[in-house]
């Protein structure tokens, strides 16, 4: 398993490489994954890499991942080449028109992806008095409820329970419900 | 034990640090190194080991401390980026000679890409040079095994060894078993022997050809002993390709082999590229007709060869000769060498959705309330002919609203602007000159410049940028803080203020960046002084880093579309991720992904459209 979590610098990306590791090795599975750290992480495009399995190289090649996680829409289409054909994508969407581009649903047709959007920004605005640090949590969410990433939405509750600190464990634990809620919720 | 972990790779290192008993480590931070010795000091907190753990003003301290105590017979290790090696090139050089008594470890990480650097060299290169040994990780558990043996091998041949991970190794994240600390027992017994430990040219010409022996020897070790991290990965019967593969390159051809499901190419993989397990090489190169070098960055593997004729390398181009090793450029390079090519990939859809979407990447800039960006901004309002020579740090991001002229390495802001006053003074001219550095670069290198600069007598204003923390590498601490790693451990401020006038300068004057008018003002206070008395000036802008969120005052803004008139004087000048521009209604607007609420936009605007939003006000 794969995955590229793609987004600003800021935006809290490692935390949620984190939450799969924990996942991952809770399993007894491998993990092995690139971060970045440093100037880039100043407001500009990151990108990380994991993958769960039997790799040696922490870089994903392109065109191979299983899952795209973009926290930033513009972050998610510039590095959709990254996927295999048919992988899945959920991208944090500011203006969701962006995925009607008709290059764009070609291209995901064509390769047989399925790219999911959801409104990030919005609903922290509403349900969260517009604490967009917990986009992270969300994000993980969001990813059970399409059925992707190879975890259950159990699982994640609970590394997200153990790992997030005492003091925003309510907080981002309801966060991770409104992602998930998202797209299973009535 | 078998207690597995998930670390990034810079805290595997650490845990291998600590574990082999190391007993002083002393770094100064730099991406891709920042991380190892804050983990270093949470696992002697966790172990209870009695590890001193210390940033160092700058490398070449760490590298000095270190290695002096370890003439005690401890293990100690100085810790850098490979940028900081060149900092601290001087003792390198002279300590390589010497026949020391503990073990001594040099942590260099390398950033091929470059990634976060000035610089893309190879610090396997500056082993050579300086004749020492040096492993080479290929993951974040080698890396941590390789401590183990580094400082083995530093105390077989009372030699320093080097650990060179690259950004890739440092800044993985991987599963990693941990061990239990290695306790040596060992008490500080410096041993007098001027012979040993003072470097007089007499001594050297004794030590120079001893350190030729010790490298022959360490050479043999790598030929026959170091078999976990210098193997052949054979092909199943006759090999299409043999390739040679130091560092993370060989984890990107294990699997792209293993996911191209391929058994026609062998890999010899190299852990120690110095020196180089020559015969062990050639053995590889003489079994195979055709043979790929793949390293980062520079031909070091290639270089200790003495044939390399037959090589696909960076040596003669058929490698890029500088970037980084990425999974598509070795895929790229494999395929090549083997005369085949992968069916070309229809990606014109992707890309005519990017640019009808008008998606680019988005580059590092100041974070929103960032003080530098008020500091800089008040800067160029006092002195707009002003030239801008800048150093090495969060503030480099000021080129992005061009208040960044030049920039060469840590400290120079200070020298580049003396050397800026002496050009323009031989013409007789009075060309008003701003440094900009910040409280820990000052400290690291910039108090040099400054005391040639008083001495001297240059006219210029230098603006340290104090936001009470070692921002752009994660936020260490230093000495204008005075905080330590290690818990329980007391450190001492340093004052700024006390230090400038010591150095002789008599134009001190402490500022709030965020009131950008009265900042302006004391710049032009400060460069008057500075022309008319043949001096540096001192502003010290003083502000808390927005990444340590501190609480600070919050103002709700808002752009009046009646009022802003579309003339991007805030775009240009102020450049801040919460007020971008919006290209659809030619107005600047308040992006409240961004926006932190500090208010200093309210200054910037010409035309008084950006406003407080009444009642609002915290």
């Amino acid at each position: 398993m794969q995955y590229v979590i793609v987004g600003l610098g800021g935006q809290g990306i490692l935390f949620t490489s984190r939450v799969l590791g924990h996942i991952a090795v809770s399993r007894g599975e491998r993990v092995m994954g690139s971060e970045v750290h440093g100037m880039a992480q100043r407001g500009g495009s990151v990108i990380s890499h994991f993958k769960v399995g039997q790799y040696e190289s922490p870089l994903v090649l392109t065109g191979s991942a299983d899952l795209l996680i973009a926290f930033d829409q513009g972050e998610g289409i510039r590095n959709l080449h990254f996927l295999r054909p048919g992988a899945k994508a959920i991208l944090n969407l500011h203006d969701p028109a962006a995925l009607e581009n008709v290059h764009l649903k070609k291209y995901a047709t064509g390769r047989g992806l399925e790219i999911s959007g959801i409104p990030g920004y919005r609903i922290l605005s509403e349900k969260m008095n517009g604490r967009f640090l917990f986009m992270n949590v969300l994000m993980l969410g969001a990813m059970c409820g399409i059925g992707a990433g190879n975890v259950s939405i159990d699982e994640i509750r609970a590394a997200v329970g153990t790992l997030a600190p005492e003091k925003h464990r309510a907080d981002n634990l309801k966060a991770v419900e409104l992602g998930y809620e998202y797209f299973r919720g009535n | 034990m078998g207690n597995k972990v998930i670390l990034l790779g810079n805290e595997a290192i650490a845990r291998g640090i600590v574990e082999a008993g190391c007993e002083v480590a002393s770094a100064y931070p730099g991406t891709p190194s920042s991380e190892i010795l804050p983990a270093v000091a949470r696992f002697a907190d966790e172990l209870g080991t009695r590890t001193a753990v210390e940033w160092a003003v700058n490398e070449k301290v760490a590298f000095e401390v270190a290695a002096t105590a370890s003439f005690t017979g401890k293990r100690t290790c100085a810790i850098m980026k490979q940028v900081g090696l060149n900092v601290a090139a001087d003792p390198l050089m002279s300590v390589a000679h010497f026949d020391l008594a503990g073990g001594f470890l040099i942590v260099s990480a390398d950033d091929p890409g470059p990634h976060s650097s000035q610089t893309e060299q190879d610090s396997r290169y500056f082993a050579m040079f300086a004749k020492v040994p040096c492993f080479d990780p290929a993951s974040a558990q080698e890396a941590k095994d390789m401590v183990f043996d580094a400082f083995d091998l530093s105390e077989k041949y009372h030699m320093p060894v080097m650990l060179r991970p690259a950004v890739r190794v440092d800044h993985c994240r991987q599963d990693v078993e941990l061990g239990t600390v290695k306790d040596l027992g060992r008490k500080a017994d410096f041993k007098k022997d001027i012979r040993r430990w003072v470097c007089l040219p007499a001594h050297v010409r004794i030590n120079h050809p001893q350190l030729n022996a010790k490298l022959d020897s360490v050479r043999e070790d790598f030929e026959t002993l170091y078999g976990r991290y210098n193997f052949e990965v054979p092909a199943k019967g006759r090999a299409a390709l043999g390739v040679i593969a130091g560092g993370v390159s060989f984890s990107i051809v294990m699997d792209l082999l293993k996911a191209w499901n391929r058994e026609d190419i062998s890999v010899l993989k190299i852990g120690t590229p110095h020196p180089l397990p020559v015969k062990m090489v050639e053995d590889f190169i003489a079994r195979h007709e055709n043979v790929l070098v793949l390293e980062e960055t520079y031909p070091v593997i290639e270089m200790q060869l003495p044939d390399r004729t037959r090589l696909k390398g960076r040596w003669n181009g058929f490698v890029p000769r500088a970037g980084e090793l990425l999974p598509e450029v070795i895929r790229e390079l494999i395929l090549k060498a083997l005369g085949e090519t992968l069916p070309e990939e229809d990606s014109s859809e992707l890309k005519a959705a990017i640019e009808e979407l008008k998606v680019t990447p988005k580059p590092p800039m100041l974070c929103p309330g960032c003080p530098h960006r008020a500091s800089f901004f008040a800067m160029r309002k006092a002195l707009p002919n002003g030239i801008y020579p800048s150093d090495i740090g969060c503030y480099t991001l000021g080129v992005n609203q061009r208040d960044v002229d030049t920039t060469i390495d840590m400290g120079a802001s200070l020298t580049s602007a003396s050397g800026f006053y002496l050009a323009y003074r031989t013409d007789g001219k009075d060309q008003p000159v701003v440094a900009t550095i910040g409280d820990s670069t000052f400290f690291h290198m910039g108090i040099l410049g400054l005391v040639n600069a008083v001495y001297n007598r240059h006219a210029f204003v230098l603006a340290i940028l104090d936001n009470r923390i070692t921002a752009m590498t994660g936020g260490q601490s230093n000495p204008s803080i005075g905080d330590k790693l290690r818990k329980g451990d007391e450190g001492r401020q340093v004052d700024i203020e006390g230090v400038v006038r010591g150095c002789g300068v008599s134009f001190v004057k402490v500022v709030e960046p965020y009131d950008t008018k009265d900042s302006a003002e004391v710049f032009k206070e400060a460069w008057e002084h500075a022309k008319n008395n043949r001096e540096p000036a001192v502003v010290i802008l003083r502000h808390p880093c927005m990444l340590l969120r501190q609480k600070q005052a919050t103002v709700k803004v808002r752009v009046n579309p009646e009022k802003c008139i579309g003339c991007k004087y805030c775009t240009n000048f102020f450049n801040c991720p919460g007020l971008p521009f919006d290209e659809a209604a030619g107005k600047a607007k308040i992006d409240e992904r961004f926006c932190v609420q500090c208010g200093v936009c309210i200054q910037v605007c010409p035309h008084g459209a950006i406003e407080a939003v009444e009642g609002e006000e915290e």
